[in-house]
């Protein structure tokens, strides 16, 4: 089948035709982080002027420094960091027990109980109630509030309990006549067991506390607490009213453009790092996901 | 008592009553086997021996201690799993070693205890592999491994052999019953495949519909099934069923069907059974072929002849049903083609009665 | 179970109520672990999502912040009435409605045209390098893909300016132009998730046997009449499913990215009713009214949902979550 030579006329040139295409697609997905990746290294007057296209123009890294030198950008860094790996690890401490509780056949009530995560997918309050609550609650601007407030996720724990499910119960059971509790049944069987879907659900966790923007904006309001998102979005936004930015910018060593390239590169970096993995476990995970009740 | 006693143990979900109170003793040493068709409790009844299975009545004595409420680890029984439920990400040593690992065994103890066991099931070379990297019997054994490593007092065994195939499970069938004689621990075992349980046990169980059917020796069921369900269940091929009538012969009763008739057993509860409808169970191994038409020869046509070897299955149509004949083949290959029918002799012949299934007592065929 | 078999249940469960204490208290001694590994779960569930749709009666009432939520008055349904009487709302609605059909027209088939083209991608190196880029976007937050856009479409620096200007166009600010706002959001979420959604097609695809292309092939079909005689029926199913997923998720426009992008001149085509939430809710504190339109959009997101399960319950067997 993979034989080119087998093919006739036309198919040649159906599959040719078809890599040119996908190539086309390719290459826009890929040209924007080239651009921007070249932008964030060209001088602010190449920038400005329109003349950067694929690679950086009148080379410098003045952007960069102007970045790092910054202590907002550092601390929100810093910031992002915490919420990530405290956000997290607060979710799998929520969730693998949760998950592995609702896989159990012997649970009483157990409809029930995976009727009430499963609800939180359907229906959800919205944002002004949620944000009464965390109010109400005490969590505005804390690092605890941000970790806390999102570490469940109804999708997360369907995903891992359908996998807990797939394990035949034998050995749940062969460890509990071994002398196991429910305790070592999960942290000794289980979950060596659920590797794949636990580092699945990991992903899912790191990524979204990674980009998450939305709710670090609107609850935090202490900039020394906010995370890198929120960091990116202002100087995007508010730069034209920093004014001792703004003047800086005369020098034309950096631009507006090459700063906020700066940032994004900076802020992309970690999820390439670690992106083999993602790429490898999140297709899996979204069709573990393609969930059942 | 040292052994395993259940007094009208019960299991319900719900209100779909699953386990109809089961009585039995099994006592020390003993292998009991429980068979019977799926569905019909004998995996629910060894789970609650387990502990694995609440037990919604009656109750559960192990060693003389009432053990209805113990948790599955003090009841002191090990089990073995139909998938072995072997511990995919520990090599064959740390799934030997598991259980007396979590009970924290001492180090040097658990070094010895699997050295030994290992040993014992010829598993010594392969202690450092993955469960992935070993065959089906390798398998098997480990999984036995586990279950004896903690010198439980019942071992149970849950249709351990039905992920084998044919020439395996025959092989490891003999390996059980090999190490059950040199350990000497009280055994419970359940499986569908009645070879097995002819096979292994010392006593069968034969249950139906969350019921025993009959308990006994292999052979006790094998020649005086109680019923048409432990008759039927128990032998390859099975036994044939031959809807008769009991009518009064010369020699007296016989079972009459389609104008045709056998000479039964003269015993009292058949004598006065005259009339009644019967089902004749007739094993397919009792009957003897004859080479030429005689008076006392029931008549079968010959359906297919399939030739094994040393014997042959002969398929035939006794009135309007299949029959099955099972004979040797030595000298007798000349008459096999074409011959008229069978005799038996009439106390092997096995009589039920139509409407209950029961048999009629005083039957006995001697072993 | 049958009608029957429930009265006799009832009976059984009546007869045997000790019992039945005896029997969950067994359960509860056994299997206590199991509901400790459940509760912090449970709870958090009753603090972070439950409670606030207690909170959700504020759409009803006169909401102050100091008489709380149970304090306030109840006032009906003034508060929807305002909303169905008030311009931005309906705006915004209409706006949602809009970017979602506009999404489904543009955005759906996307995925699935890259799948089919994935699979006839016969250079193995070529075609993971590819599915590697493609994919990346997913990943990437919403705060930096608006920052790209926000660059790209820059009247001064940005590239999509540069590119016009060659062709003698004068520069546009794209972003402040309410007609370009849907193209551009639009683009943006399928430049963003049309290759990571392929992969649903591409799993469905390999679940293809590849038999049926190889009698094909033995009967003379070319590549293109397979994928239209062979591919394209097998993973309608798959396809269906998904379409009747984007239907029940119509609301979910990724209103993040609009605060991101828009701004108070191409709010006439970008403000939808989840930015209407934030800024009459969030940004004006005008809590009760947010709310209101709050729960009308989870309200008929529910519906949306459950028909879209419902439907697919009948027609896969299986339900999607």
């Amino acid at each position: 089948m993979t034989n080119m030579n087998l093919y006739s006329r036309g198919d040649k040139l159906f599959v040719i035709l078809n890599m040119v295409l996908i190539g086309i697609f390719t290459l826009s997905a890929l040209y924007p982080f080239i651009y921007i990746a070249s932008l964030s290294m060209s001088t602010g007057f190449e920038a400005r002027a329109g003349n950067v296209l694929l690679t950086p123009v009148g080379f410098t890294l003045e952007a960069y420094k102007r970045v790092l030198s910054e202590p907002a950008f550092w601390n929100s860094y810093k910031n992002t960091f915490i919420y990530t790996i405290g956000g997290t690890l607060m979710s799998l401490a929520f969730i693998i027990p949760g998950a592995y509780a609702l896989s159990r056949p012997q649970l009483y009530g157990r409809r029930f109980w995976n009727l009430m995560v499963a609800f939180t997918m359907w229906f959800h309050a919205g944002m002004i109630p949620f944000f009464l609550n965390m109010r109400d609650l005490g969590l505005l601007d804390s690092y605890f509030g941000i970790i806390i407030g999102f570490a469940v996720s109804g999708f997360n724990i369907i995903l891992l309990r359908n996998f807990f499910e797939g394990i035949p119960q034998s050995f749940e059971e062969a460890a509990r006549m071994d002398g196991a509790n429910e305790f070592q049944v999960l942290w000794k069987v289980y979950m060596p067991l659920s590797k794949p879907a636990i580092a699945t659900v990991t992903l899912f966790c790191i990524v979204s506390r990674w980009n998450g923007f939305f709710w670090a904006m609107v609850l935090l309001q202490d900039t020394g607490k906010i995370p890198l998102q929120v960091y990116l979005r202002q100087v995007i936004a508010d730069l034209s009213d920093d004014e001792e930015f703004a003047n800086s910018l005369l020098s034309a060593a950096y631009s507006f453009e090459t700063v906020s390239a700066a940032i994004i590169v900076c802020s992309i970096i970690p999820i390439l790092l670690i992106y083999p993995f993602l790429q490898k476990y999140f297709s899996k995970g979204i069709l573990l996901g393609g969930v059942k009740e | 008592m040292s052994g395993v006693r259940l007094k009208g143990i019960e299991k319900a979900y719900g209100a779909v009553k699953v386990v109809h109170g089961i009585d039995l003793e099994v006592q020390e040493k003993e292998f009991v086997v429980l068979v019977g068709p799926s569905g019909c409790g004998k995996s629910t009844t060894l789970r609650m021996i387990a502990g694995l299975e609440e037990i919604s009545g009656g109750d559960l004595t192990i060693d003389d201690r009432h053990v209805n409420r113990v948790a599955p680890k003090d009841r002191d029984v090990a089990m073995v799993f139909q998938n072995y439920a072997l511990y995919p990400h520990l090599n064959v040593s740390e799934n030997i070693a598991f259980g007396l690992r979590i009970r924290k065994e001492s180090k040097e103890n658990i070094a010895a205890a699997v050295e030994e066991v290992s040993g014992i099931l010829g598993l010594t070379e392969y202690l450092e592999r993955r469960p992935a990297d070993l065959s089906g019997g390798q398998r098997q054994r480990v999984a036995m491994g586990r279950a004896i490593v903690r010198r439980p007092k019942v071992f149970l065994f849950d249709e351990p052999l039905s992920n084998l195939d044919a020439k395996l499970r025959t092989q490891m069938r003999a390996e059980i019953k090999r190490l059950h004689k040199r350990l000497g621990v009280t055994s419970i075992y359940v499986t569908h495949d009645q070879v097995e349980a002819m096979t292994l046990a010392d006593r069968i169980v034969v249950m139906h519909d969350g019921r025993i059917e009959q308990i006994g020796t292999p052979m006790e069921l094998f020649l005086n099934p109680i019923n048409t369900f432990v008759a039927g269940f128990l032998g390859s091929p099975p036994m044939n069923m031959v809807k008769a009538k009991i009518a009064k012969g010369e020699n007296g009763p016989v079972a009459e069907f389609e104008g045709q008739s056998i000479q039964l057993a003269a015993i009292p509860s058949l004598q006065n059974a005259v009339g009644r409808d019967v089902i004749l169970g007739i094993r397919p191994e009792f009957v003897k072929v004859v080479a030429e038409d005689a008076p006392d020869c029931v008549k079968i046509e010959l359906d297919l002849i399939e030739t094994l070897g040393s014997e042959a299955l002969i398929h035939a149509t006794l009135s309007g049903q299949p029959f099955v004949i099972r004979t040797e083949t030595v000298g007798q290959m000349h008459i096999l083609n074409g011959f008229p029918g069978f005799t038996i002799e009439p106390n092997l012949i096995r009589v039920f009665d139509a409407k209950t299934g029961m048999t009629f007592p005083g039957q006995v065929i001697e072993q | 179970m049958t009608q029957e078999k429930s009265d006799t249940a009832h009976k059984a469960q009546d007869a045997s109520g000790s019992d039945k204490l005896q029997r969950v208290k067994d359960h509860l001694k056994r299997e206590w672990q199991l509901y400790v590994m459940l509760l912090p779960t449970i709870i958090w569930l009753l603090v972070f999502l439950y409670k606030p749709m207690y909170g959700l009666q504020i759409a009803f009432k006169d909401f102050s912040v100091f008489r709380g939520v149970a304090g306030s008055p109840w006032v009906g349904l003034e508060h929807f009435q305002t909303l169905f009487g008030n311009d931005q709302f309906l705006r915004a609605l209409k706006n949602t409605i809009i970017l979602s059909f506009y999404g489904l027209i543009f955005g759906f088939p996307m995925p699935i045209l890259l799948a089919l083209m994935f699979n006839e991608v016969l250079h193995q190196t070529f075609k993971k390098t590819a599915q590697t880029i493609v994919y990346l976007p997913h990943f990437i937050s919403s705060v930096i893909i608006a920052g790209i856009v926000i660059t790209a479409f820059s009247p001064s620096a940005g590239i999509v300016n540069t590119v016009l200007g060659w062709f003698g166009y004068d520069a546009v600010y794209f972003l402040t132009k309410p007609e370009w706002f849907r193209p551009i959001f639009v683009g943006t979420g399928i430049w963003q998730e049309a290759g990571f959604q392929s992969i649903v097609y591409l799993a469905a695809i390999a679940g293809v046997s590849p038999t049926l292309y190889e009698s094909a092939v033995v009967d003379g079909a070319s590549r293109w009449q397979m994928v239209w005689k062979i591919t394209v029926p097998s993973i309608l199913p798959t396809i269906i499913i998904m379409l009747i997923i984007r239907i029940g998720n119509m609301l979910e426009v990724s209103f993040e990215m609009i605060i991101l992008l828009y701004q108070p001149a191409t709010y006439q085509t970008a403000d939808v009713v989840n930015t209407f939430i934030y800024r009459q809710g969030i940004q004006g504190g005008q809590y009760d009214l947010a709310a209101a339109a709050g729960l009308f959009n989870a309200v008929v997101a529910f519906v949306l949902v459950m028909t879209a399960n419902t439907i697919s319950k009948r027609y896969s067997r299986t339900s999607l979550w």
